[in-house]
């Protein structure tokens, strides 16, 4: 795409505007320049002839017919005409002119649905104002998550200011649910904290914090505890210690993230807005598939009902949440029933591949397809990933 | 601690260099400019909209402005022709030059306003232009805003829409105000009354006749209909006359139709007839209001359907994966909402075509740099999540799902083509 061309053919439109303006300008002020002139004379010849003032009248007709106002306008116009249909011909040219040709008409989405995604944005992006408007606009129900993220954000807003007090209560509330999903969350407030007493107070307390609150987490974290302990020895010379990373404002922002995420996950949500991922998955894919569509054009396509995309998106990185296995034989994604099989060379293939390249187990080995490995049947194992 | 990551405990695990016989064709992941340039031509709505309103707007300005000049140009020529008096010439051209004046002014307004409409292509423009690998989020939260205003201006909700572009700072990027003035027209037909409607038809005659609009014929209609409805004999005759002004020019196009709404003479509101009980109800003027819409977005070159409903469907689609309908399927995972998984119901699943493993501790991507790790019990993880237990843990591993346990030592590599 070439968004050169698009501002050049812009600039050619506003240039025949100003033209087209300056023309008309132009025109209206010889025309009264003509009746000005005209008027002056008029007002200025003594005696009351009548055909005096016809003459005069007629002069100015004659000017008018000189000027040829219409046509200079007309002309004028036909230049800026143009420009104005060209540029929205190279805007088609540039850019999709219409992506809804991606679009299923038979899949109309349900407004009260689509309305509840938004106000959940709003809400879980902090936009409280905004969302308390949609949802009063919409007539749509209170949103359930409002409050919890009313919560969430007073302890963002806490965690800006240095105050991890809400943090830390709502991360002891929540303290075996936070176990359960591996997070690190409450050693890492706790060991801000640490840190923050250490910084400003005596390293006693310090010492007395750590020994109540840091000492559980020995089973899972030894060695941050003990570079947190050790980093006491420079005490209020950090920034010159081995631990000045101590000092980083990215521990906050991580522990901010975590939080986040925790609280989110915990509230059966994600950690970023689905919305927010759904409409930037959407972007990667829609180019795809519209270039599909146009390949396609002149086959017949049942697009509308397609149980499958007929392409891969290749969404980034981001976008990947489970484990997809393709059988790089058969080409078809693992299932319960036909599950990832790991050969004794450590190639990976579908089971059904495996059941016909053994002929259904009546050959005892077979040769893996990607390496000289004769393959033992029964020792192909199942994969979870 | 040794950790060994080259060996595998298989024994009779022979992988030598040797190149694979069938090599399966290595995704090229597109670049992220790429990307980037691919996602900016999905924005022809926001380079077209605000264009067509300044197209609009000059065409306007250049009729009224040749109208006045070859007004004053003809009455010019009307004195000459004619028989007045000094005095009742002067005040003729007096008056011509003040009419002069007031054209020189609208002159000068009508520019103003060209100049703000450009400014704004101008600013979009300028918006495409101004994203980089490095703003892209931003931008892009920008954008998700943009299709948020866009969402709500189509459902009518303007006070969000007003709230959220002025909040965000993105007026220049929505279009609020070509929104109002379809929402004059909306609110008129939903009150039953057409005239607006017509008034915007005739605003915009050259156009719709351009792509072979019929929606003033249905307006017409619509207003033929309401006058049958009123079931006396003066209505009656009212709805004839109007019948042959507005409605016969369009019998050379439109006969069927025509012929078909005009037989409701013949039967009244109340008639059986579901053929024609159907053209009483007042649900038409809610067709009336989606035709309104369509001709609107048509004129201003935007999509017909909302664009978020767009993006939703196809992120959704490439989203679509049978385990995200699992029980327990991680909450990263738009899928894993219910509002998500209803919208996506009907949707196409996403297809793949080549294996994408995800680390079920680390939640990162398993790929030769991060390769699968496979537990005797079968169950997979990354080298890196299961290196970093085994450093936390003395060389010991712990399935996190079955609880099994085992050594470093007795992980084998898994190769994934």
């Amino acid at each position: 795409m070439e968004l050169k061309s698009i501002k050049d053919a812009f600039d050619r439109v506003a240039t025949k505007q100003k033209l087209s303006y300056n023309k008309t300008n132009e025109i209206v002020h010889m025309l009264s320049q003509e009746i000005d002139k005209a008027l002056s004379i008029i007002k200025e010849s003594p005696s009351d002839t009548v055909l005096d003032h016809r003459s005069i009248i007629s002069d100015v007709k004659k000017a008018f017919v000189g000027i040829a106002p219409v046509t200079q306008l007309e002309a004028a116009e036909k230049e800026l005409h143009v420009a104005l249909t060209k540029y929205p011909k190279v805007l088609e040219k540039q850019l999709n002119p219409d992506i809804s040709k991606a679009y299923r008409n038979n899949a109309e989405f349900d407004t009260h649905i689509v309305n509840q995604i938004i106000a959940n944005f709003f809400y879980r992006q902090g936009m409280f104002d905004i969302g308390d408007c949609f949802v009063a606009e919409t007539g749509e129900s209170e949103c359930s998550t409002r409050q919890s993220f009313v919560e969430m954000y007073q302890i963002l807003e806490a965690m800006k200011r240095r105050d991890l007090e809400p943090a830390l209560n709502w991360a002891v509330l929540n303290s075996d649910k936070l176990k359960q999903a591996r997070s690190d969350l409450e050693m890492k407030l706790h060991s801000l904290h640490f840190l923050e007493i250490a910084q400003g107070k005596n390293s006693k307390e310090a010492i007395n914090y750590a020994r109540k609150h840091i000492a559980t987490f020995a089973d899972s974290c030894l060695p941050e505890i003990q570079k947190l302990m050790c980093s006491l020895l420079w005490n209020r010379k950090l920034d010159k210690s081995p631990y000045s990373e101590f000092l980083s404002p990215a521990l906050w922002n991580n522990a901010v993230k975590e939080l986040t995420r925790q609280y989110c996950n915990l509230l059966g949500e994600s950690s970023e807005s689905p919305l927010n991922i759904t409409v930037a998955a959407g972007t990667q894919t829609l180019p795809v598939l519209l270039k599909y569509m146009n390949v396609m054009a002149n086959k017949k396509l049942d697009w509308q009902t397609m149980e499958q995309l007929p392409v891969d998106a290749q969404l980034s990185e981001e976008f990947q949440f489970h484990s997809v296995f393709v059988c790089p034989v058969s080409k078809e994604q693992s299932s319960d029933e036909n599950p990832p099989m790991m050969m004794s060379c450590g190639h990976v293939l579908c089971k059904q591949t495996i059941n016909k390249m053994s002929k259904n187990g009546s050959k005892s080995s077979f040769k893996c397809p990607y390496c000289p490995t004769d393959v033992d049947i029964s020792r192909c194992r199942q994969l979870h990933f | 601690m040794e950790i060994d990551t080259v060996t595998n405990g298989n024994s009779d695990a022979v992988m030598t260099e040797t190149a694979p016989t069938i090599t399966p064709s290595p995704v090229v992941p597109s670049s992220r400019s790429s990307q980037l340039t691919e996602s900016l031509k999905l924005e022809h709505q926001l380079l077209r909209v605000p264009f067509e309103h300044y197209k609009k707007t000059i065409r306007a300005n250049h009729r009224s402005f040749e109208k006045e000049v070859s007004t004053v140009v003809s009455s010019v020529g009307d004195l000459a022709d004619s028989d007045w008096s000094k005095d009742a010439t002067v005040s003729r051209l007096t008056s011509l030059v003040s009419r002069l004046q007031g054209l020189k002014r609208k002159l000068e307004e009508g520019s103003n306003v060209e100049n703000l409409q450009a400014q704004r292509c101008r600013a979009r423009i300028d918006h495409l232009d101004s994203v980089d690998v490095e703003n892209i989020t931003e931008w892009n939260n920008t954008k998700l805003k943009r299709i948020l205003v866009d969402y709500m201006l189509r459902m009518s909700y303007f006070e969000t829409a007003t709230k959220l572009s002025e909040s965000s700072n993105i007026l220049d990027l929505v279009d609020i105000d070509i929104f109002r003035e379809a929402k004059k027209v909306i609110d008129a037909l939903k009150n039953r009354e057409v005239a607006s409607a017509l008034t915007w038809c005739a605003d915009n005659k050259t156009r719709l006749k351009k792509s072979k609009s019929k929606f003033e014929f249905q307006l017409r209609l619509q207003e033929f209909i309401e006058m049958v409805r009123v079931d006396t004999a003066e209505s009656y005759k009212q709805a004839i006359s109007y019948a042959r002004k507005h409605l016969a020019p369009w019998g050379a196009t439109h006969m069927n139709e025509l012929q078909h709404v005009l037989a409701t003479l013949a039967f009244k509101s109340t008639t059986e007839c579901s053929k024609y009980k159907v053209l009483f109800e007042l649900r038409q003027w809610d067709v009336l209001v989606n035709q309104f819409k369509q001709e609107f977005c048509k004129l201003y070159g935007m999509t017909m359907e909302p664009l978020l409903n767009i993006y939703l469907q196809a992120g959704l689609s490439a989203l679509k994966t049978p385990y995200g309908f699992e029980e327990g399927c991680t909450k990263e995972d738009p899928l894993s909402q219910e509002n998500f998984r209803k919208l996506a119901l009907p949707l196409p699943f996403s297809k793949q075509h080549h294996s994408k493993l995800v680390c079920y501790i680390s939640k990162e991507l398993m790929d030769t740099e991060n390769p699968p790790q496979v537990l005797p019990n079968g169950y997979v993880y990354s080298t890196k999540a299961l290196k970093e237990m085994a450093e936390k843990n003395g060389g010991r591993i712990t399935c996190p799902r079955t609880g099994f346990a085992c050594d470093y030592t007795e992980l084998v590599k898994a190769y994934i083509s």
